[in-house]
């Protein structure tokens, strides 16, 4: 593939700016911008808040060069206004003669350790880029995702240097029109800390959360549909 | 015993409806008591992931809809009926809008199982997950990818038992039937 000049991240979480998938996007994005390329970005849930909204998004993915999907595992896969875009967009593209070659990459993060977790979801996406006339550029998996909870890569220090790296290795190889390499895959995925260690201060934060919202802990084990 | 079945067909879909209908007919003569519910008539509303569910108001979802009668009938149910359009090789969107709004349905706190970490159950017991996708012609990467998802969310939601089959479009209705009577011994549906 010709290299690509132009590129769209598509945000699939209801968090918006305050998720991390649009961390993990915007930093990719950021490094596209250093090479002097064109970048834009879109949130997937208000774009099907409307048809006219839904139309737009759909042209924005014919027009761009490469499309990047950031999106958290719901459920084994990906979030249901996620899916409702691809299905769009793929109805749209079973239609419309493509002016262009598109690559689309996507990225999945989870808030369990394990970054396989996300292996459904991103094998999704790729069945996505096949059925819609996509070159398939890879799939970014990340566990531990609660970590990075929507701040900006720039700003968690050492913490972030593997996910960084990957970005930055994700971005030289899509500005040459090339698929993500097993480099960035395996550093995308490499734990912050020990799983033992992230499941304990997990279980502090939910209590803590929740405590905030005056909920004692043995409330937090209800069973309200119990029979 | 109660079986209930998420229909997440996106549109009227022939095969779906003679699936639905089969499996409701095997229950009867299985003396189970079985409900549906077709999601694309319904306005659920996405989920937010704000996680409310778990540290506000424990185990019910904050989005006041028609999902929180779903999630109660799920756990409540002996076997839970995932029949969809297999969609890239998962569920479509009006079956997810429904499956994503059932972690109310376990607990924040992790658990490992077999090694792997996973949510802790809410509940003591869950139904069995049996999952049925639709598709057009044959596709072993989707076929795959859907037993795959289905066998994902087993251990997520604690299901003692489960199983997924894929369904051609163009099978007739005894093949349907065949089908759908192996899938329910798999997942160890008796009279």
């Amino acid at each position: 593939m010709s290299a690509p000049k132009c590129f769209l991240l598509l945000v699939g979480s209801p968090r918006g700016k305050k998720s991390t998938s649009e961390s993990l996007g915007d930093y990719l994005l950021e490094q596209l911008r250093e090479m002097g390329l064109e970048t834009e970005k879109i949130w997937i849930y208000p774009s099907l808040k409307s048809q006219e909204k839904s139309s737009d998004l759909i042209s924005a993915v014919d027009h761009f060069d490469t499309v990047i999907f950031a999106s958290p595992l719901y459920v084994d896969s990906l979030p249901a206004p996620v899916t409702k875009a691809m299905e769009l967009i793929a109805d749209h593209r079973k239609t419309t003669k493509m002016a262009k070659k598109q690559q689309l990459l996507a990225i999945s993060n989870c808030g369990f350790p394990e970054a396989h977790h996300n292996d459904p979801a991103l094998a999704i996406y790729r069945l996505f880029a096949t059925e819609s006339g996509f070159e398939w550029a890879g799939g970014l998996a990340l566990g531990m995702g609660a970590a990075i909870n929507g701040r900006s890569l720039n700003d968690l220090g050492s913490m972030a240097r593997n996910v960084k790296k990957s970005l930055k290795l994700t971005a030289t190889a899509l500005a040459k029109g090339k698929p993500v390499s097993p480099e960035a895959v395996d550093l995308m995925a490499k734990q912050f800390i020990p799983s033992w260690i992230y499941m304990q201060i997990g279980g502090i934060g939910w209590r803590r959360q929740a405590k905030k919202n005056k909920v004692r802990t043995k409330s937090m084990y209800n069973r309200p549909y119990q029979r | 015993m109660k079986a209930l079945i998420l229909d997440g067909s996106t549109e009227e879909n022939f095969t779906l409806k003679i699936v639905h209908d089969v499996i409701i007919d095997e229950f009867k003569n299985m003396g189970w008591k079985v409900n549906s519910w077709v999601l694309r008539d319904l306005k659920i509303g996405s989920c937010y992931g704000c996680f409310k569910c778990w540290v506000q108001t424990p185990g019910i979802c904050i989005i006041d809809d028609v999902e929180r009668d779903i999630a109660k009938e799920a756990i409540q149910s002996d076997l839970l009926i995932f029949l969809t359009p297999v969609t890239f090789g998962g569920y479509s969107s009006e079956l997810k809008k429904a499956v994503d709004r059932l972690i109310p349905l376990v607990m924040p706190f992790f658990i490992k199982i077999d090694g792997e970490v996973h949510h802790k159950s809410r509940y003591e017991r869950y139904p069995s997950l049996m999952g049925i996708g639709i598709l057009p012609n044959e596709d072993k990467e989707s076929e795959q990818l859907f037993k795959t998802l289905v066998n994902r969310n087993a251990i997520n939601f604690h299901s003692p038992t489960h199983t997924a089959g894929v369904i051609m479009s163009n099978q007739d209705k005894e093949l349907i039937r065949e089908k759908i009577k192996t899938l329910l011994s798999e997942v160890g549906v008796k009279k």
